[in-house]
């Protein structure tokens, strides 16, 4: 074994290590820990078998084992991006309800605004 | 006049606000502002005048202030009016006032207002013509047939101000409000307005640029919500 393929290989298995440990709080759901376990243990059998990637690119029509792996990157990267974006709008989303929230309950403890509430105690 | 509020989403505005506000307070009981995030004294200066003043925690946007001000002015029940009006001057009281008097007066549940029927006083050539755009694309996307499509000024009724829900919270939510006006099949009137660009509102106003930036909000919109 090449050391590049023991570095992968360990670096590989720390991240899962540290993806199965979780804290409460960060609690990931199964299907996604189902998705990155398979995903690791692609990419572990690709790091110890580099042929077995160059088996699959050809079969593909893709000239390299590397090739390959650069195009699904470039995709799960660009997926990753998009995915973050509209994960990124929703959340700004709520935060926009919370703060608006909060500012009606200022708004309505306000002493200025009394007259124009008390309205509606007919 | 108690069932008429005006809704005045403010954004760094401290040298006109006041002004702006006073005109309005002379005849009207109910004017509220709602400071968006302003990092000059607005809120001081507004809280020198009769208006009443709402304050968001950081800036979310006029189409989140509006909405904001609208569901606090639907705590009053007496209130059937609703106006909406710019904080930078660029509106006038007569052409509020005949706007509420027509939706008084006739079977319409909101009245927008246009410049294009009216008088855009020093409105520049690429402004110009970028509003047109939008209103041909507003236009073409919604069916109706208006000729205004950005203007700040509008009056309706307690039916429009209790389901309005505007989601977007920047610039994109006047185009959000002309969509809901189609959707939610409210009958609507368009009557002339004069705006007047200052060299205080061309500075203040909005980069023509952002024009993208609302096809992309109403896009992304329109995406989320399938």
């Amino acid at each position: 074994m090449k050391y590049i393929q023991a570095l992968l290989v360990v670096g590989l298995l720390a991240i899962l290590f540290r993806l199965l440990i979780q804290p409460q709080r960060a609690q990931i759901k199964a299907e996604k820990l189902g998705l990155a376990i398979v995903f690791f243990a692609v990419g572990i059998v690709g790091v110890i078998m580099p042929d077995s990637l160059t088996a699959v690119a050809h079969r593909l029509g893709v000239g390299r084992g590397a090739d390959l792996l650069l195009y699904l990157v470039t995709m799960a990267t660009i997926f990753g991006f998009v995915s973050n974006s509209l994960r990124s709008r929703e959340e700004q989303s709520h935060l926009i309800t919370l703060s608006r929230k909060v500012a009606l309950l200022e708004a309505n403890a306000d002493e200025r605004n009394k007259d124009f509430l008390s309205r509606h105690k007919q | 006049m108690n069932d008429v509020c005006f809704i005045i989403p403010v954004y760094n505005e401290a040298a006109v606000i006041a002004k702006v506000i006073e005109q309005l307070t002379t005849d009207f009981n109910w004017v509220i502002c709602i400071n968006d995030g302003s990092t000059d004294n607005s809120a001081g200066e507004i809280r020198k005048t009769r208006a009443l003043l709402i304050n968001h925690p950081t800036n979310l946007g006029q189409g989140a202030a509006l909405q904001t001000g609208i569901d606090f002015a639907l705590q009053n029940p007496a209130i059937k009016y609703f106006v909406t009006f710019d904080a930078d001057g660029q509106h006038q009281l007569d052409d509020a006032r005949s706007m509420l008097d027509y939706l008084k007066h006739n079977p319409v549940d909101i009245v927008l207002g246009s410049r294009f029927k009216g008088h855009a006083v020093k409105l520049g050539k690429v402004r110009r013509l970028i509003l047109k755009l939008a209103v041909y694309y507003s236009n073409q996307t919604t069916g109706m047939k208006l000729t205004d499509a950005h203007n700040g000024l509008r009056v309706f009724n307690r039916r429009v101000a209790e389901s309005l829900h505007i989601s977007q919270p920047g610039m994109a939510h006047a185009s959000e409000i002309i969509a809901k006006i189609s959707r939610h099949g409210y009958r609507y009137a368009e009557l002339p307005n004069t705006i007047t660009y200052s060299a205080y509102t061309k500075r203040k106003g909005q980069p023509l640029i952002n024009a993208i930036n609302i096809l992309y909000d109403l896009i992304s919109q329109k995406v989320l919500e399938r």
